[in-house]
């Protein structure tokens, strides 16, 4: 027993998944800091100072990039790692290979925000890396697939656990989606053309758009989700039957989705009813996970009372119900007609990026800080905060840009008992100062838990060191006296 | 006699043609997976997969359940 | 064939993900560049010229597209609002595509024309003092910064590389002038890139400042033209519904 007693440390590479959970928080609270800061924009535009590298337009893919790839992006990193070890009960392969892509990626976050704000963008939304970043990812993201897939061909356990698949197809269907959507040709170091043009490009912008929240921001997150949940209840998943056709029809579906995006544009009618009707079907197995997550919980209800990091999971998964019911609604044509091109596609996207992704990964962070630190958390008070913090954040938002949204989108298409355009533009745009104002409030709210999150992780750290230090210390007393 | 095979030859009926073998694939996956009380027990028993590896100083459930420890490659 | 197989050999599951996940793709995807009624058959959509190309990456530079669309839907009050709905064949030649998500501002789609280009200039520079209620930013540097023009060649040579209609040699440029006439097809030709760029800022001195070439002269460039390529006068009611 004595021997097994340091198994965990020994077995597993802890120190990777250490490394990657700290640069998602770090990315993410500057990311939801610049979304905070381009919400305030929109409300009071003085905010863009007339420094070009501040304005709104610069700004925004900083936000989007430091989210999704700096903050998301690393906590896949982290529990992906972790995840794998754990359930294949075998050690990192090539560890320095780990370490490089930790590197690369986060030196590639980083290069890319700042090369947006100094405005090299290849104008392609949530793709705005120009080329030279593009493959330098590629080649990073090819490295987390060789260490990901060899750790599973060395796992002990006969089983591939179904957390892995997702993170499989994930991994796979990023690269596939990056390389496509990607294709350019270079003028300069700094500035390239994409392959296609027009509505080719809008469609494949929009395939890759759709997947990277359908394989990056939901099947990945429902890996986490298959893992932690489990593991934080103490009882396995609620049926793993279910699991299976949840995998296979969710990434099936997830690609033919894209389109919805593009409804009453210029893309052929047939591809859009295409992906109308496939939006509709996904439905089902997002919500067939959505239930294999929360029933997870059947029997052990209570656990909700007690325990926070719980509180956080099962939220996450009920916005995750919640928007996956909300997209195939406003994948519908007659919907769209009204919610496109207004806020609610913003409303839409943050119940699923702050209520889904976001909690799920603080949940799965907060199971991690004990296991990764070898001590107790800081504290559980400071947990709860964070939770009504997040929650209450997430409301304002949610609901702020509904009114903004559909206020917009039904002033737009007013009329009067003449026939004319009820409403001009600018007057749409006056309304929505208020709901402006109020989804600020909702970022901040938002912002200041993962800041009480980053504290409770920091302290966690520190005490891990001092307990660590007196059990060296007590040790050396004890070598001494013998 | 064959004639009915040209209906496969018409661009236009792709459309019912891959939803019936897509369809036809979904139902065959579900068939498999909710049929069989031997393949339940089977396939469920799967999902303590995470509970085979519980660190022993963490470990506070009563689990009876161990690692094989066996190393097992591909198609072993 | 049990599941058990696919699961406990990571090679045949990681390619089975493989197939299942490019179905949809390639069943969504691939079509539109051999199905020959995705883009209409209309005249008048011509590559950019030098200057307005140059503006374009200007647009995409400062991430216009992130609160202007540039899709205008076949809807009533989109027609009266912004006018006829946008065509496949208008973006023919856009690399990227600006079709854009979201209208924190009006969409720009059909923006060509619509105001002055002393309007406009004054607009970018400070959009509050023509429209009080906007919260749109300032892009006062725009007026300040000189373009560069120094690379429009090689600009034009990698656009030429995807697609676009810009000469090099004597038997593109022939083509071009009889697709798009002699005035546009000398302003295609890759060669002369630099003087058409110089000679249209001369002409029609877009930032109203006649002796620079500044940033703002080629967005300005741009925008005047935006949708202004197709005469829709020319076509019937409902020629276009064909396509679609």
């Amino acid at each position: 027993m004595a021997q097994s007693s340091a198994l965990p440390v020994e077995q597993y590479n802890f120190d990777i998944v250490r490394k990657f959970m700290i640069v998602a928080m770090v990315y993410g609270v500057l990311g939801m800091s610049v979304g905070l800061y381009i919400a305030c924009e929109l409300a009071w535009p003085f905010l863009n100072f007339d420094i070009p590298a501040l304005t709104f337009g610069r700004l925004r893919p900083v936000h989007t990039s430091l989210v999704v790839f700096g903050f998301g992006g690393s906590a896949l990193f982290a529990t992906a790692y972790y995840i794998v070890q754990r359930t294949c009960q075998a050690r990192l392969a090539f560890p320095w290979l780990a370490e490089f892509t930790f590197w690369g990626w986060t030196a590639g976050v980083a290069l890319g925000v700042i090369t947006y704000m100094a405005g090299f963008s290849q104008g392609r939304e949530y793709a705005e890396f120009e080329w030279p970043l593009d493959i330098a990812i590629t080649l990073v993201w090819v490295c987390y697939i060789v260490v990901y897939v060899e750790t599973v061909r060395r796992r002990s356990q006969p089983h591939i656990y179904v957390a892995n698949w997702f993170f499989m197809a994930f991994l796979l269907a990023v690269a596939l989606l990056h390389i496509f959507n990607n294709l350019a040709v270079p003028v300069s170091l700094t500035k390239s053309y994409s392959l296609f043009a027009g509505v080719q490009d809008a469609m494949t912008q929009w395939w890759y758009g759709h997947n990277a929240v359908g394989f990056f921001l939901t099947a990945a997150f429902l890996g986490m989700m298959y893992y932690f949940v489990p593991k934080q209840a103490g009882r396995p998943v609620y049926s793993y039957r279910l699991s299976i056709i949840h995998f296979w029809a969710l990434i099936f579906l997830y690609m033919w989705a894209g389109g919805h995006h593009l409804h009453w544009t210029a893309l052929p009618d047939w591809v859009s009813t295409l992906a109308a009707t496939f939006s509709i079907l996904l439905l089902m197995p997002s919500w067939g996970g959505m239930i294999n997550g929360i029933m997870t919980l059947s029997g052990a209800w209570d656990k909700l009372r007690s325990d926070p990091i719980m509180l956080f999971l099962i939220t996450s998964l009920s916005f995750y119900g919640m928007s996956t019911f909300e997209g195939p609604l406003m994948s519908l044509k007659s919907v769209n007609a009204l919610s496109h091109y207004t806020d609610w596609t913003i409303g839409h996207v943050h119940s699923g990026a702050l209520g889904w992704v976001a909690l799920v990964s603080f949940g799965s962070f907060y199971h991690l800080i004990p296991r990764l630190y070898q001590t107790k958390l800081y504290s559980k008070t400071l947990v709860y905060v964070h939770f009504w913090l997040a929650t209450i954040g997430i409301v304002l938002y949610i609901t702020s840009m509904w009114v903004a949204g559909i206020g917009q989108g039904l002033m737009l298409r007013g009329f009067d008992d003449y026939g004319n355009l009820a409403y001009t533009f600018i007057e749409t745009v006056e309304f929505m100062h208020t709901p402006y104002v109020w989804r600020a409030l909702g970022g901040a709210f938002f912002v200041v838990g993962a800041l009480v999150m980053a504290y409770n992780m920091v302290m966690t750290a520190r005490a891990s060191r001092s307990e660590q230090a007196a059990l060296e210390a007590k040790l050396a007393a004890k070598l001494a006296k013998a | 006699m064959f004639d009915w095979l040209l209906w496969f030859t018409q661009m236009e009926n792709s459309k019912p043609l891959a939803l019936v073998l897509f369809f036809g694939a979904f139902c065959g996956i579900l068939i498999y997976l909710f049929t069989g009380k031997q393949r339940a027990r089977r396939l469920e028993s799967y999902k303590y997969i995470p509970f085979d590896d519980e660190p022993p100083q963490l470990d506070n459930s009563p689990s009876g359940h161990q690692s094989q420890s066996r190393k097992v490659m591909d198609n072993e | 064939m049990r599941h058990e197989h696919i699961e406990t050999n990571s090679a045949l599951m990681l390619l089975l993900i493989l197939v299942v996940i490019s179905i949809g793709g390639l069943v969504e995807i691939v079509p539109l560049f051999y199905i020959n009624d995705t883009i209409e058959k209309v005249d008048g959509v011509r590559p950019y010229t030098p200057l307005e190309m140059r503006g374009r990456d200007i647009y995409v530079r400062e991430g216009c597209y992130l609160c202007h669309s540039q899709m205008i839907r076949p809807f009533r009050d989109e027609w009266l609002r912004y006018g006829h709905y946008s065509l496949a064949a208008e973006s023919q030649y856009d690399h990227p595509f600006q079709w854009g998500s979201r209208r924190t501002g009006p969409d720009l789609a059909r923006v060509g024309g619509k105001y002055s280009n002393q309007w406009q200039v004054q607009h970018l520079k400070n959009p509050q003092s023509v429209v009080p209620q906007s919260i749109m930013p300032r892009y006062p540097w725009l007026l300040e910064n000189d373009l560069d023009y120094s690379d429009v060649g090689a600009r034009m040579r990698a656009l030429r590389a995807t697609g676009v209609p810009y000469s090099l040699v004597q038997q593109e440029y022939d083509a071009n002038v009889k697709r798009f006439g002699k005035d546009i097809a000398d302003q295609l030709d890759i060669s002369q890139g630099q003087e058409s760029l110089l000679k249209q800022a001369r002409d029609k001195n877009f930032d109203g400042l006649p002796n620079r070439v500044t940033e703002m002269e080629a967005l300005v460039a741009y925008l005047q033209v935006l949708g202004t390529m197709v005469d829709f006068t020319k076509y019937e009611e409902g020629y276009f519904a064909k396509f679609r």
